[in-house]
């Protein structure tokens, strides 16, 4: 159990801690180095709890894809970053401020939180337990049923982003070669192929 | 192995239908030969357009004959339709459908016209019907991110245009700002009733007694709040309106200035009033700060403008803090006036930027006040609509927009609120100024060089038929009445 | 289907009106729109006229009185208030007149406003008149005849002014319209009396229930009044306006700067009649006070006679016919007054066919004479149009009242009833009448004269052009003429016959007190023959005039200077209302804008809030930087601002 908890708070530190290193870096790179760290620790916190379907989507789609892709485009892009900085930090003092409040505020909130009366009878668990399936079929379980109007709805976010970024970047130019399958099939050895003979000791 | 039973698909038709006319258009769309902004592309568009428009009436139908007056849910209660709904929905389709219609020649004139836009505007459609029938907090997201992502796109869809990429760019980054806020308050929320379920947090939070609320939970609805008015333009979370506005493309802007404020202020009445009803008069401070917020900045903001879509975009504001006043009245008599207010805001925006659309110079789009001088004289017809469309905004009897205000008035005056209602008057008298600057620019100034004079057969057509509706509706204006009344019941009556 | 009459016309002016927003683009689809605004108006129209034919079969033949409730329209309190339409033969002839006149003009219009630009626009405001009118007669309470009034206001306005760009026709409307908003305010305050005193303004209890208040008294001012004769005295003041009964008249020639069609339809046949037939329509009201009823017919025979003398003197031939049915409204009235509201009804029925067909017949000369108005510059047309020339005839016999024509029998019973009345205003009534029908009979035939006969005044361009008018505007002016010929005989025993309690079958109340028309069937012949001697009278001093001694009218005019002159100048109502109202008006405005307004309110008043608004405008503007984070950053102190709110508030 000790050690439990003491995994909890070292991934959590370590979570919050490279969390605030992806926004305070100074290199892009780096930032989404620590990103990447973050969903480490996440992943890591998901196992603990016994989500551990979780965790490896968490390590496979945000670590393995998302976080790639963003590093790509950060080399990719030529930005100044140290310029956009710069209004960061003529507005820190003031953002800083507005922050704290709030955080204090919520604090307060939180340390004086209560539930409804009935709230821990109204929180149903739906996923039957550990013991009983594993995490993948018990997953499967509700968001195919109790879930399917949000699965689904998802799945129309999802097509629309698709849209999206199809529309707005997707364009024709010269010169950009596409695959054209029929042409492919309709190809001959006779048209690409040409069989020469070379003589030793010379070019073609 | 545990079977779940199928859910009842039945309420959930129309949006069924929607969203498979979409990816059909959509296939449709991609399979057609196509060229690079040439007339094959604009053709295919043409065709998806009208396909689109026809696929929403359907819906429209379906909306209309599916649904008796009962409360229906489904999806394990996360899915509800009720007269509410109904007439909510009924509204977004017929927006939606308009502005398709008076968008096709616009996109074309700029040579944008491509078959994506009609069927995102059906995808934001079906968000929209997904936010008015959301009984579930995790709906309700669903559904709002629905129709912003498709927004989003649609604002920049002029993507060449820099100032379109950029009204999206803003929307979709302070949009998601908000939608950290929504969500956010939506923990605390589930955090407090242990539940993400409108009915079961109506009956969490109406059994724990005034005090016993915590603090907690009432932050949580301000997060909520936060977040759905910044998706209806309310001051303070208002800020992108103008500049998006703006940038859009002008059928976007009308789209946007009409379908995401139904469907918003559709899901705000639904969540200040189920879930949250027993709490009401916690609530209804920050709804009467938001409203007298919008009211004054709407009517003062306006009147520095030269651009009218930025007119339009601060009037919006101003109208939706009107809209308000009856939802911080918080009773039947209010979100009546709401319900009559909205109606008649759709058909009066849209009217307005039918007008908008028309104002071309030597085929360019001109939106500066200014260029409306004269107009009076070149485009009679141009001139005499949009002055019946500014002067309906302004609530002049006895045009449709004096009865969407004089509802809402009348229930805060009945309800008790006096000074809502006084400083309700007092901003339209502010805001009748710029509405009416208008009108006596098109009379009464003289034109360096005046408007064209071609109008485009739909665009005049919605136009006439906006304009005539505004102007009779004080003759029959029981059946839209009764609608409200009925409406209004189904969200009260549970 | 006595809703589909009423609203086809509506239709058909929404459906023109959204053709005239279309730009056509080419003159080929210009021709084709304009086309279809014409088919679609006047069919309308003609399937409402065939509609309003069986009406009228069935409720005023066959006697199906009805009341149709369609919509509840305002509910509010006490007040209750539906769209209805109120059927019986009343409004049954009404709805006849008013369809068939309209459906003539309307297919006239085709041909006369054949090279206007903006025909659609023509057509929709000539549908939507007579959409309003037919709600004003159907209508079952006091708030949608009201509507109906204002409406017929509104589209008279419109179509005054249609030709915008002429100033003399925007000044026309305006004053059509400043004119009628006196008599409106009367009629307002009248429907307010009604409601105060019946607690409805649903036609039918409060003409049920008109005997029960015959002796209340209203408490005005201090003083007592019967409160049925304030009521009728206010009613008949808006009455005054839209029929333009001398004092409140002003504004009917002037509104003869519209197209002609126009002229026709509102301002002779239809609109004008308005208030005659709420007279008729509130006979149950009128016949409870006598006083009301003889100022209906001491203003209505002054109007006669006075509108007949001024027409003798105007050389527009558009305004000879205007004064003429100014004339004829003041018959129509005091044939109200002595309570022959049958004998009033029949007179409008016939002067809706005659008066119309002149009108379109002055617009088919004015077509010929390529719009040229003035008799002066007219003569000797009468080979060149024959056609117009003889319907002209036939309009102008039916008007002076000459056997067999229609006009003979309505005003032959008319002036019978002022005698039968046997009262000192019936007899002023009956003698201003007789002199009114010489003059009628003079100037109709003047009019004819100075027209069609003589040597030819106009131009040589103009002559040789001179052309008589296209088919689509002669067969409306035949069916017209039709009615000008014999619906004066058909019509007869009906309205003011023997059958005539049958005929109206209770939509018109007399008491037994009022017996003028049973008395006038009994009346002595002289009195009978009286119209058509005077009237052959007329038509003689006029050959003689006109004809025979064309020099005579000037030394007439000579030997009479003062006279003459305060008959042309239309006896100065202009100029005596100019010197009332409008330059005290003027002085009073001006006086108030410079001292009042320029000093006292724009220092203060909204300028200094206005200037304190732009001030405000701009700094809001300042905060609009539409930087992101600008925005984000307004957002975030927002939701602080509501946060700390409640977690103060809670502390």
């Amino acid at each position: 159990m000790i050690f439990q908890a003491l995994a909890f708070y070292l991934f959590a530190l370590v979570a919050v801690g490279s969390a605030v290193m992806v926004i305070s870096s100074r290199n892009p790179v780096h930032a989404v180095l620590f990103l990447i760290l973050t969903f480490f620790n996440a992943a890591a916190l998901f196992i603990l709890m016994g989500a551990e379907f979780l965790g490896m989507i968490l390590v496979i789609v945000y670590v393995g894809a998302v976080a790639v892709m963003f590093l790509f485009v950060v080399m990719m892009l030529d930005i100044n970053f140290a310029e956009l900085r710069q209004g960061f930090l003529r507005y820190l003092p003031i953002g800083a401020v507005v922050g704290l409040v709030l955080l204090a505020e919520l604090l307060v909130v939180l340390g004086g939180w209560t539930f409804a009366p009935d709230a821990s009878a109204s929180v149903q668990s739906p996923a039957p337990g550990l013991e009983q399936v594993t995490n993948t079929r018990a997953l499967g379980l509700l968001i195919y049923t109790h879930y399917l109007f949000l699965f689904q709805g998802a799945g129309i976010i999802l097509l629309i982003a698709m849209i999206g970024a199809i529309v707005l970047t997707l364009r024709r130019r010269e010169g950009a070669r596409r695959q054209d399958i029929a042409a492919q099939v309709a190809r001959r050895p006779a048209d690409s192929v040409e069989v020469r003979k070379v003589p030793s000791g010379r070019g073609v | 192995m545990p079977t779940a039973e199928f859910p009842n698909l039945f309420p959930a038709l129309p949006e069924i239908f929607l969203l498979v006319a979409a990816m059909a258009l959509l296939m449709f769309g991609v399979f057609r030969k196509d060229d690079e902004a040439g007339p094959a592309r604009v053709r295919c568009s043409r065709i998806v357009a009208r396909l689109c428009i026809l696929a929403l009436l359907c819906a429209l139908i379906l909306v209309v004959t599916m649904n008796g007056s009962d409360r229906v849910t489904t999806f394990n209660g996360m899915f509800v339709v009720d007269r509410f709904a109904v007439y909510f929905k009924v509204l977004i389709l017929i927006s939606s459908a308009l502005s398709i219609l008076i968008a096709q020649d616009y996109l074309e004139v700029h040579r944008v016209a491509r078959f994506e836009f009609p069927v995102l505007v059906v995808l934001a459609s079906v968000g929209m019907m997904l936010m008015v029938s959301a009984n579930d907090l995790m709906a309700l997201y669903l559904g709002l991110e629905m129709q912003s992502l498709s927004l989003y796109i649609i604002a920049s869809f002029q993507r060449d245009d820099q100032r379109s990429v950029e009204a999206g760019l803003k929307y979709f980054v302070l949009s998601a700002l908000a939608s950290g806020m929504l969500l956010y308050g939506s923990s605390l929320i589930y955090g407090f009733t242990g539940t993400t379920s409108f009915d079961a947090m109506a009956g969490a939070l109406a059994a724990a007694p005034g005090e016993a609320v915590s603090l907690g939970a009432l932050i949580g609805i301000v997060f909520i709040l936060a977040g759905l008015a910044f998706k209806i333009s309310a001051v303070p979370f208002h800020m992108w309106t103008p500049d998006v506005y703006e940038g859009a493309p002008t059928p976007v802007t009308a789209f946007f200035a009409v379908a995401p404020k139904l469907a918003a202020i559709a899901l705000l009445l639904r969540v200040m009033m189920e879930p949250f009803g027993a709490l009401t008069v916690q609530w209804q401070q920050v709804i009467v700060f938001i409203s007298v917020a919008s009211m004054a900045l709407g009517a003062y903001a306006a009147i520095g403008q030269s651009n009218i879509k930025r007119l339009m975009a601060y009037s919006s504001i101003g109208h939706v803090g009107y809209a308000l006043i009856g939802l911080a009245v918080g009773n039947e008599a209010g979100v009546r006036g709401v319900l009559i207010y909205m109606a008649i805001y759709l058909f009066m925006n849209i009217g307005a930027f039918t007008c908008i659309l028309s104002m071309r110079r030597r085929g360019q789009m001109v939106v500066g006040i200014n260029d409306l001088a004269g107009v009076s004289k070149s485009n009679p017809m141009l001139a005499l609509a949009l002055a019946i469309f500014m002067f309906s905004l302004a609530g002049i009897p006895p045009l449709a927009g004096f009865f969407g205000k004089l509802y809402i008035f009348l229930a805060a005056v009945q309800a008790g609120y006096f000074t809502l209602a006084i400083i309700g008057v007092l901003t339209s008298v502010v805001g009748a100024f710029y509405y009416i600057r208008i009108v006596k620019v098109m009379y009464f100034d003289e034109a360096e060089e005046v408007l064209d004079r071609r109008m485009d057969r739909p665009t005049a057509l919605v136009m006439a038929a906006t304009g005539i509706l505004i102007a009779i509706f004080f003759i029959i204006p029981d059946p839209l009445l009764s609608q409200a009344q009925a409406a209004a019941q189904s969200l009260f009556g549970g | 289907m006595p809703v589909a009459i009423v609203l086809l016309p509506l239709l058909g002016a929404i459906v023109a009106g959204a053709l005239a927003f279309i730009d056509p683009g080419s003159r080929a689809a210009k021709a084709r729109i304009d086309k279809l605004a014409q088919a679609v108006t006047c069919g309308a129209l003609l399937i409402s006229m065939v509609l309003a034919i069986i009406t009228f079969n069935s409720v005023a033949i066959n006697g199906q009185t009805q009341t149709i409730t369609i919509l509840n329209w305002i509910s509010s309190g006490e007040l209750e208030i539906n769209w209805g339409l109120k059927l019986d033969t009343l409004s049954a002839v009404m709805m006849l007149v008013v369809t068939v006149v309209s459906a003539m003009v309307h297919i006239y219009s085709i041909g006369y406003m054949h090279h206007d630009p903006s025909i659609p626009r023509f057509m929709a405001y000539l549908n939507l008149f007579t959409f309003f009118m037919l709600v004003l007669v159907t209508a079952d309470n006091l708030v949608q005849l009201f509507l109906g009034w204002e409406g017929v206001g509104l589209s008279s306005y419109l179509l005054i002014g249609f030709w915008y760009d002429r100033p003399s026709a925007n000044a026309a409307a305006i004053k059509a319209f400043l004119v009628n908003r006196v008599g409106d305010f009367g009629f307002m305050l009248g429907i307010l009396g009604v409601f105060v005193l019946f607690g409805t303004v649903q036609l039918d209890p409060i003409l049920a229930g008109a005997a029960e208040h015959a002796d209340t008294v209203l408490n005005l001012f201090g003083g007592e009044a019967h409160a049925l004769t304030v009521i009728c005295i206010l009613l008949f003041i808006g009455a005054m306006g839209k029929s333009a009964q001398i004092g409140l008249h002003t504004w009917l020639p002037d509104a003869m700067e519209g197209p002609t069609p126009v002229s026709a339809l509102i301002h002779a046949a239809t609109m004008v009649t308005a208030g005659i037939f709420m007279v008729a329509r509130l006979s149950p009201l009128f016949e409870q006070s006598d006083i009301a009823l003889s100022v209906v017919t001491i203003i209505g025979a002054s109007t006669a006679i006075f509108a007949a003398t001024v027409g003798c003197v105007q050389n527009d031939i558009k305004r000879v016919i205007a004064y003429s049915t100014c004339s004829q409204l003041g018959y129509m009235f005091f044939a109200c007054g002595v309570s022959a509201y049958g004998a009033g009804i029949f007179h409008l029925m016939t002067h809706a066919f005659f008066k119309a067909l002149l009108f379109l017949g002055a617009g088919s000369v004015i077509h010929a004479m390529s719009d040229e108005q003035d008799m002066r510059k007219m003569g000797g047309l009468w080979r060149m149009i024959p056609v117009t020339y003889a319907l002209m005839w036939i309009g102008s016999l039916a008007l002076a009242g000459i056997w067999p024509f229609a006009g003979y029998y309505s005003k032959d019973i008319i002036l019978e009833a002022a005698y039968g009345a046997e009262t000192g205003v019936g007899q002023y009534a009956f003698w201003l009448g007789v002199a009114a029908a010489f003059l009628t009979a003079f100037y109709s035939w003047r009019l004819l004269l100075m027209t069609f006969h003589g040597k030819p005044r106009a131009d040589e361009p103009v002559l040789a052009r001179v052309h008589e008018s296209p088919m689509v505007m002669l067969v409306p002016l035949f069916v017209l003429a039709t009615g000008a010929l014999v619906a004066g005989f058909i019509g007869y025993d009906a309205f003011v016959g023997h059958e005539s309690g049958a005929f109206w079958n209770g939509a018109i109340t007399v008491l037994p007190g009022h017996p003028a028309l049973e008395r006038a069937h009994e009346s002595p012949t002289w009195v009978k023959l009286a119209p058509l001697a005077v009237g052959l009278a007329g038509i003689a001093t006029a050959y003689v005039m006109y004809f025979l001694k064309p020099d005579l009218p000037g030394r007439v005019a000579a030997a009479f200077p003062r006279v003459y002159r305060f008959v042309l100048n239309k006896w100065y109502f202009d100029e005596l209302y100019n010197a009332i109202f409008v330059r005290p008006a003027f002085v009073i405005g001006r006086s108030l804008w410079k001292g009042g307004d320029g000093a006292v309110i724009d220092g203060v008043g909204p300028d200094g809030i206005a200037t304190a608004t732009m001030g405000i405008a701009q700094a809001v503007r300042r905060v609009q930087s539409g930087y992101i984070y600008h925005y984000a950053f307004a957002m975030l102190i927002g939701i602080l601002v509501l946060v700390s709110w409640y977690v103060l508030r809670s502390v």
